[in-house]
Order: structure tokens, then C-alpha cells, then sequence
């Protein structure tokens, strides 16, 4: 990074806490969706879907460690011990995307739901005033242009294919629906960062996401629960499902920890 | 579109064209199974150019293609061609060279011809050099590209994602003894 933008990154210790706290919240949303993804490698129901879930798996972890590393400039910390040594209560993600794989309706209905979040963010964390999110926001929201392509494109074929493809994409749209308002759950850092025209406020993400969300589906015909009762807690409580998510993520890099190739 | 799903459910076949350039003729690369042309570019960005380099892609349905060897044409000499259909355009591929590649035929131009065999003849005398060992010809209706605008979200983030190359791993690297990576954890 050359000095004259080291100058323009300088933040104060209370932002600095605040922007290290949403970077792991943004990270471990990548971190662990893309990990969800990439369970579908060798199962995925077409083998031109395996590679494209693989590739967009691939993707969300890119993100991830675009976001691990910013934070990395800012208190030194390790990407690849973060992913891979933390323990579970240590993780930030929402639980929208730890929730198991289950069904090819689920994991595209759960995957279109985040990358609509996921494009209403970029598109306002490019504009931030701290350089290297900026950067970092403007790379990922290329990929994330595909990405809603590809979930857009299954949302609709679910749901207008056939009886079951609708019926397998209304359960995982009961099941999921609960889960999302937390995406967009501030943090106690978030309204400052907001003042310092850092990043935005989650919780201003709502209505963009919830007004896409909302036109794709009455397109198809959809509703989401009227009766769903939105998931409490915070970004710090996790399910058994994290937990042996973890297990399997982080098998490898805990058996021989000192290796530097394989 | 006029494309019946196949008994296994994986949807019919799609042949693939791949831009390597804006200077490049799209190349036949292989094909893809999917359920429409919209998803049949989809799964062909995901297949075919998720390494450098594309600038752009086209799917035809492999039913619309018709192809012949120059093996073909000469025994069936003299060609004849069906006049029935209504004029319509063709884009003509053709391969030139025995080169081992990874591609097949490759774009040349389009032609207008009431069917397949006449576009094949119009093609022989649109492009009569080099000499092709093979023809393709497809309806242009028949054929859908990656949108244009979209070309920077499909194609550009490949060209620096150095770890889809095998060259980014140190796979035969050996483990070196006593060295942790690991601070607090």
C-alpha cells in the first residue's frame, strides 16, 4: 500500500473497533455461505451446476478474504488463522447462512436472498471513505453481478417448473424467510462508521433489499410468510449446525498446522 | 425453443463458442446441458471461462447445428441443396487445420440461405479460402450471447484469480520441520 493512501486509512481506535467487528461480520457471511456452497461439489444435480457452484463457492471465500484482509491492515490479525483456527463462538455470521445445505431450492433460494443483500451493500461500500473497502467492494460487486444472475435464474425456473420445483422452493422460502431481517442487524460500531462515511448503516439496507426481494418473488407469483417471526438474537449465538460446519472446515488446517504446502 | 428435455433430466445439449479477443473469431469449445439458452450461457461461463481469457460467449442448441466434413461433401458431390425453406441467416464455422487444439471450428462469417445444405454451399463460396476440413452452420436465431453489459462481471474477475491456476499451489513442496504459522489462537 503506497504512503499517501496509508494517510487516507488512518482511523481512530474507535472506528478501528467498529470497522474490525463489520469486517468479521462481512467475512464470516462469505466465510461460511461459501463453504455451504462448496458441499455441493460431486452432488450438485447437473455436473455443469457442480462447476458452477464450485466456482461461485470459490467466489463467496475470495470475499471473504477480501474482508479478512482489510482487517488484517488494521490490527494484524491472520486470515487463514481466523477461518481456520477460531472457535465457533468466535464467529460472526448470521445464521442465515450456517442453516445446513438442504435441498437445491433451499441452497439456490438461500443464495439469491444473500446476493440481493450482498449487491445493495457493495454498491454502497464502494462509495466509502476508507479506501481499501472501497477497492475491495468495487472487485467483489463485479462477481456479484453473476451471481444474482445465476440465483435469479433458478429462483424462476423453481418456481414456474414444475409442481414439485414449486413446492421444494415455497418450504425453503418458510423455512429461510425467519433468518433475514438478522443480515441487516446493526452493529453497536455500525452508526459510527455510518457518520464517518465508512459504511453503511445495515439496517438502511433493508428496504432496498426487501423491495428486490419482494418484486422477484411477486413476479413468480410468491409471497413471503406472513406469519414469520424473525429470528432473535445476535451475530454471537449459533446453531449445532456451525459447529460441525467448523468441524469439517477446519479439519485439514488443524492436523498439521505448521504445513506450508501440501 | 424447440428443445425436448433428454430422458436423464439433465436438459438437451448446447454447444459453446468461446471469444478468447475482440480480434478472435469465436471458437467452438465444447458443450454444456442445460434447460434453456439463458441457463445454457450461464453453465457455459462457469464451464468454459472461469481461466482467462473470453470477452464473450454463444450457445446454440447442438440440434441446430448442422455440420460436414470436407470427407462428406466430396462424396456427395454434387451437393444438393433443399430450396423449400424461407430465406434466413447462417453464421458459418469452419476448421482449417489439423493443429491439435482445445477448440473446433471456428467463426468465419453468416450467410443467407432458405436451409442447412444451401448455407453450407453459400458458405463454400463465401469463404473458399483456406480449404475447410469442416462446416458448421447454425441459424443466427438459433444462436444467444452473453449480454455485453454484463461482459466486465463475466469475464474480467477470472484474470486475477491465480489460485484456479494448478501453478498457484506449491503441490510438491515439501513440508518444512519446526515452523508454525500459528500466533494466538
Amino acid at each position: 500500500m503506497s504512503a499517501s493512501k496509508a494517510q487516507d486509512s488512518r482511523l481512530d481506535a474507535e472506528l478501528q473497533q467498529a470497522l474490525v467487528a463489520r469486517l468479521t461480520a462481512m467475512a464470516d457471511d462469505e466465510l461460511i455461505l461459501g463453504h455451504r456452497d462448496s458441499e455441493w461439489t460431486g452432488h450438485a444435480p447437473l455436473l455443469e451446476e457442480d462447476i458452477a457452484l464450485a466456482n461461485i463457492a470459490q467466489d463467496e471465500i475470495g470475499h471473504a478474504l477480501l474482508w479478512l484482509q482489510a482487517r488484517s491492515e488494521l490490527d494484524g490479525s491472520d486470515p487463514d488463522e481466523l477461518a481456520f483456527f477460531r472457535e465457533v463462538g468466535a464467529f460472526r455470521n448470521a445464521r442465515l447462512v450456517e442453516l445446513p445445505k438442504g435441498d437445491w431450492a433451499f441452497t439456490m433460494l438461500r443464495q439469491y436472498l444473500f446476493d440481493a443483500f450482498e449487491t445493495e451493500l457493495l454498491s454502497r461500500l464502494r462509495d466509502s471513505r476508507y479506501p481499501p473497502l472501497a477497492e475491495a467492494a468495487a472487485k467483489a460487486a463485479k462477481e456479484e453481478v453473476f451471481h444474482l444472475r445465476h440465483s435469479g435464474l433458478w429462483l424462476e425456473r423453481l418456481a414456474l417448473g414444475t409442481d414439485e420445483s414449486r413446492s421444494r422452493l415455497t418450504s425453503a422460502l418458510q423455512r429461510i424467510w425467519p433468518y433475514l431481517p438478522q443480515l441487516w442487524q446493526p452493529l453497536p460500531g455500525d452508526a459510527a462508521l455510518q457518520r464517518a462515511g465508512i459504511a453503511p448503516n445495515p439496517a438502511d439496507l433493508e428496504q432496498p433489499v426487501m423491495a428486490r426481494v419482494s418484486a422477484a418473488l411477486a413476479a413468480l407469483g410468491l409471497e413471503p410468510p406472513a406469519d414469520a417471526v424473525p429470528n432473535p438474537g445476535g451475530r454471537d449465538r449459533h446453531g449445532e449446525a456451525l459447529v460441525s460446519l467448523l468441524v469439517d472446515m477446519q479439519s485439514v488446517a488443524r492436523a498439521d498446522p505448521g504445513v506450508d504446502a501440501w | 425453443m424447440a428443445t425436448a428435455p433428454t430422458p436423464s433430466g439433465e436438459g438437451p445439449r448446447w454447444e459453446v463458442f468461446k471469444q478468447d479477443t475482440p480480434s478472435k473469431p469465436h471458437q467452438a469449445v465444447g458443450s454444456v446441458h442445460a434447460a434453456d439458452p439463458e441457463h445454457a450461457l450461464l453453465m457455459a461461463r462457469s464451464v468454459y471461462a472461469r481461466r482467462p481469457a473470453a470477452v464473450s460467449l454463444w450457445v446454440a442448441p447442438a440440434e441446430a447445428v448442422f455440420a460436414v466434413t470436407a470427407e462428406e461433401l466430396a462424396a456427395a458431390e454434387p451437393w444438393s441443396v433443399e430450396e423449400a425453406g424461407e430465406e434466413r441467416l447462417y453464421q458459418v464455422f469452419r476448421k482449417t487445420s489439423h493443429r491439435r487444439a482445445m477448440t473446433f471450428v471456428d467463426h468465419v462469417g453468416e450467410v443467407s440461405a432458405p436451409g442447412p445444405r444451401a448455407a453450407v454451399a453459400a458458405a463454400r463460396q463465401a469463404f473458399p479460402e483456406p480449404p475447410a476440413l469442416a462446416w458448421w452452420v447454425v441459424p443466427t436465431a438459433r444462436l444467444s450471447a452473453s449480454p455485453d453489459d454484463e461482459a466486465a462481471a463475466w469475464f474480467e474477475p477470472a484474470a486475477d484469480k491465480t489460485y484456479k491456476q494448478q501453478s498457484a499451489y506449491g503441490l510438491l513442496a515439501p513440508k518444512k520441520p519446526g515452523r508454525s504459522k500459528g500466533g494466538d489462537r
